[in-house]
């Protein structure tokens, strides 16, 4: 275990550059130190770095970046849908052995991660200070132009000088000839820990006990019936999975089934079901709205086509209006019994939820004589640009980018 | 110092100011102290505390605070709801016009060609058809662009059948329709009336027949009926006004043949049996007379001779008659007598009347001059009468040659309670083998090739934003019950999510 370079890029740190980097050469002192992580030996740090989090194809969030642009203090109504390709990828934010990797970047395919690895397999290529010391006592100065000598100054990887100096590449251990070389596969000797794994999980050892002789068997049968084809299909299964909406218990779009829970009052399910089609059919039936200049909906179609697709105009009403971020009062830390307003990102779910509660809220203050029709109609002004809804949201995006700043109070490593 | 006063005869004691006396406690100044005395304020309320003396007639638990009630606006007008409720929408411009829509009209009502597609109901003619209140709310009109109907094969069949009473002279049928909730029972007969307007025929309808027995409007003993019969005045002249807005153009051109006995000062000779339904519907104590003398005018096959006439008289066209939930007419009504006895809906002259077109009369025919009873039953909004139910089980039975004496034809429970004026009523239909004139007609779901012709039309409309494949059709059929068309209805405006 020598250096270990970890990346703790989050949301705070992705607006601010916080990269929080813990250069370890005993990971397990520092890690518990500073992070609070323990790692017993033989362990991968991350084991699902490599794994990402799919989401659906339409993502209304605009991501973390979105967030970070807004909270840099760009205009946040300019952010459109389809200009941000990225989703929120959980695990990758904590990512062991790309430093700094920026949650921007474009991610370039990087082959050698397909293969999983143990902790110390990768680490940078580094000079040695032994190597250092061999030298001075050899008496060459350490100046990088005499060959063979090493570059401690300049800290220069051990790659560059073996590939201009084919010398002392010859005299190079044989693990670094290999790696040179590019030639993979198991070391010679056994300080990785997937051959330990595999060692673990491989049948060798086990072939003494009968019955884990008879587990694997009955396991391989069970597997070998899985993928045998059913009898009668000519062809294999289709691979494609069903869509998440063709279960009966999530028929309904996303939003309709949340602004439908939302509008249920008593429990009574039905009843607000009604009323949610009632909104959908007068989404559908009154005249297409006239939008706002400046309060635009989000990458919409033309106004007149939005009543057709009733759905994706509610949908498009709840995402615009919907907040980027809640603010959190932290007591304690200001100190004299004040609070710190602390902006928080909020999920997709989250954000519409608050949107819709906005929205049944300026609802209520209407004087149609129907729940449904005061809802509709306040949607329409929405559309328009004519709510107060908005002006709620711009006053927690007021409030977010004031308390920028006392983010730092409460962010890990912050000052 | 001397005093202030002489202590022999306090002569000048009233001189000095008083305000020992007058202080509320002893004033007795502290030596020490430098701070001056103050007296506790006499207006300070008292502690409130729970010492002191105990407190009788005052509550000693903690009171909780009333929340006050949320300042609610106005509550809406009345009339307002109802009216939101029963609101009837015809047109959404922002759905799509349909391109190569045909309108009903006297040739497509025929063409079997156009079986399962989509026809429109001619603009001129809706003012008629909302006059007759064919339209019902729950019905899906307001999505479209303008309203339209399935030529279905029941349709062509009633097509084939209007044709053919306007043929023949002095034909008439008569259907009892039945089917299931969202069969399209009620577009059935608003698909008649249109066909009726088309074809200039008197249209008379009875919306709600729910209305004339549930007390909601009100009602008069018959003067001279033995038994005693009742009258409902108010609806006979909503009934007379839906006959007269819709029909102006032929009750315009007909005028009175008739001699009317008892509303003789009120007619003039050359009167137009537009006016006659009109003077019932301004004074609605005359309103059944007046219905009566419409009627009989309308079934009348040439002028009274002894009648006065101004103008000559001319063939009466026939007539669509159309009741749409009958069962509501099969019971007791909410009605009472003088004695507080429930008064039974055949009671109701307005009731009877048209019950009694149904009756197989050989003597005089029911519609002379020819026409069509349509009489559809209610599946969403039905009362359970067994004496009703079994009757039309018979006459379908009867329908379909099954003979009164064998063991399938259907049978009254013996413990159930049977209401025999109803049973009376559909008697002889069901004895009777031979079917033509009477007809229980029972309506399905549409075929796929019908369905298909509706869900294009969804997707024309842009309402459906699928592809319209034998796969899509095929399904939506099978969801809808068989391809009930009301179910369609709603299974295709229903926005699938496909996420």
């Amino acid at each position: 275990m020598t250096d270990v370079y970890l990346t703790f890029s989050s949301f705070y740190s992705c607006g601010w550059n916080y990269h929080f980097q813990v250069t370890a050469n005993s990971v397990s002192n520092q890690l518990q130190e500073r992070v609070g992580l323990t790692m017993p030996p033989g362990l991968r740090v991350f084991p699902a770095a490599a794994a990402t989090l799919r989401l659906p194809p339409f993502t209304a969030v605009y991501g973390q970046n979105a967030i970070c642009s807004f909270l840099r203090g760009n205009s946040h109504s300019t952010v459109s849908l389809n200009a941000i390709p990225c989703c929120f990828d959980a695990t990758s934010s904590l990512s062991c052995r790309t430093p700094q990797r920026r949650m921007n970047s474009s991610s370039s395919p990087r082959p050698e991660e397909e293969q999983p690895k143990g902790p110390n397999e990768d680490q940078l290529p580094h000079v040695s200070i032994k190597a250092a010391q061999t030298g001075r006592i050899v008496g060459g100065k350490c100046d990088g132009n005499a060959s063979g000598s090493p570059e401690l100054e300049q800290g220069t990887p051990v790659d560059e000088i073996l590939r201009r100096d084919k010398d002392a590449l010859k005299y190079a251990p044989k693990v670094m000839q290999e790696q040179m070389l590019g030639l993979k596969g198991s070391r010679s000797y056994s300080t990785s820990a997937t051959l330990r794994r595999q060692g673990l999980s491989g049948s060798a050892s086990t072939q003494d006990d009968p019955s884990i002789a008879i587990v694997a068997n009955m396991i391989a049968q069970v597997s070998r019936e899985v993928v045998e084809r059913p009898p009668g299909l000519k062809f294999d299964m289709p691979t494609t999975r069903l869509p998440k909406t063709e279960n009966m218990r999530r028929r309904y779009d996303p939003l309709v089934e949340q602004f439908t829970k939302l509008l249920m009052r008593h429990g009574k399910l039905s009843v607000a079901q009604k009323n949610m089609a009632f909104i959908l059919d007068h989404l559908r039936t009154t005249p297409p709205p006239h939008l706002h200049p400046t309060r635009r909906l989000l990458s919409a179609p033309p106004a007149p086509q939005l009543p057709l697709n009733p759905v994706l105009y509610l949908t498009l009403i709840v995402d615009s209006v919907a907040p980027l971020l809640k603010i959190r009062q932290q007591k304690g830390i200001a100190g004299g019994g004040a609070a710190l307003q602390i902006p928080l990102p909020l999920a997709l779910r989250q954000r519409r939820r608050t949107a819709i509660k906005w929205i049944l809220d300026s609802a209520a203050k209407r004087r149609d004589s129907k729940l449904a029709q005061r809802v509709a109609n306040e949607l329409v002004s929405v559309a328009e640009g004519k709510s107060g809804v908005w002006d709620r949201r711009e006053q927690v995006h007021k409030i977010g980018v004031a308390g920028r700043s006392n983010l730092k109070s409460v962010t890990v490593g912050g000052r | 110092m001397a005093s202030h006063f002489c202590y022999g005869c306090l002569l000048r004691l009233r001189q000095m100011p008083r305000v020992y006396s007058m202080l509320p406690g002893p004033l007795v100044t502290a030596p020490f102290h430098t701070t001056p005395p103050r007296p506790a304020n006499p207006m300070a309320r008292k502690s409130r505390s729970l010492e002191g003396p105990p407190k009788y007639r005052e509550s000693k638990s903690a009171r909780m605070r009333k929340r006050k009630p949320v300042e609610r606006s106005r509550p809406p007008a009345v009339g307002e709801r109802k009216a939101l409720r029963k609101r009837i929408v015809l047109s959404n411009t922002n759905a799509l016009e349909v391109p190569g829509m045909q309108d009903l009209s006297e040739e497509t009502m025929l063409d079997s060609r156009l079986r399962g597609s989509v026809v429109g109901l001619p603009l001129p003619m809706l003012n008629q058809l909302l006059a007759v209140q064919a339209f019902k709310p729950t019905q899906g009109w307001s999505i479209f662009r303008r309203p339209g109907t399935v030529l279905r094969r029941e349709t062509l069949e009633m097509g084939r059948l209007v044709n053919r009473i306007g043929e023949e002279k002095g034909k008439v049928f008569k259907k009892i329709i039945t089917g299931v909730r969202g069969s399209g029972k009620s577009v059935y007969l608003l698909q008649a009336m249109a066909m009726g307007f088309l074809k200039n025929w008197i249209v008379v309808t009875v919306p709600e027949p729910q209305d004339l027995v549930i007390a909601h409007t009100a009602y008069g003993t018959l003067p001279g009926s033995n038994p005693v019969q009742y009258v409902q005045n108010a609806a006979t002249a909503a009934l007379l006004s839906r006959t007269a807005i819709a029909n102006k153009e032929v009750l315009s051109g007909l005028h009175i043949s008739q001699n009317h006995e008892g509303l003789k000062s009120l007619l003039q000779p050359n009167m137009t049996l537009e006016d006659l339904a009109r003077l019932g519907v301004q004074t609605p104590s005359i309103a059944w007379p007046v219905f009566q003398a419409l009627w009989a005018e309308l079934a009348a096959t040439e002028a009274a001779g002894n009648a006065d006439i101004g103008k000559p008289f001319k063939p009466r066209p026939p007539m669509l008659v159309t009741v749409d939930g009958l069962s509501h007419w099969m019971t007791n009504s909410r009605y009472r007598s003088a004695e507080y006895e429930p008064i039974h809906a055949h009671d109701l002259v307005f009731v009877n009347h048209f019950l009694s077109l149904l009756q197989p009369t050989t003597s005089k025919p029911t519609l002379p001059n020819g026409g069509l009873l349509l009489y559809a039953t209610s599946a969403s909004n039905n009362p359970t009468i067994y004496s009703f139910d079994i009757a039309l089980k018979q006459i379908i039975a009867s329908q379909n040659g099954i003979d009164p004496s064998s063991p399938d034809f259907p049978r009254l429970d013996p413990y159930a309670k049977i209401d025999e004026r109803v049973l009376n009523l559909f008697n002889n239909h069901a004895r009777s083998t031979e079917t033509g004139e009477f007809e229980v007609r029972s309506l399905g779901g549409l075929t796929t090739d019908e369905a298909r012709g509706l869900l294009e039309h969804f997707a024309c409309s842009g309402l459906l934003r699928e592809k319209v494949t034998e796969e899509l059709v095929g399904e939506k059929w099978s969801l809808a019950g068989g391809g009930i068309i009301g179910e369609m209805e709603r299974i295709a405006r229903r926005l699938r999510a496909i996420v």
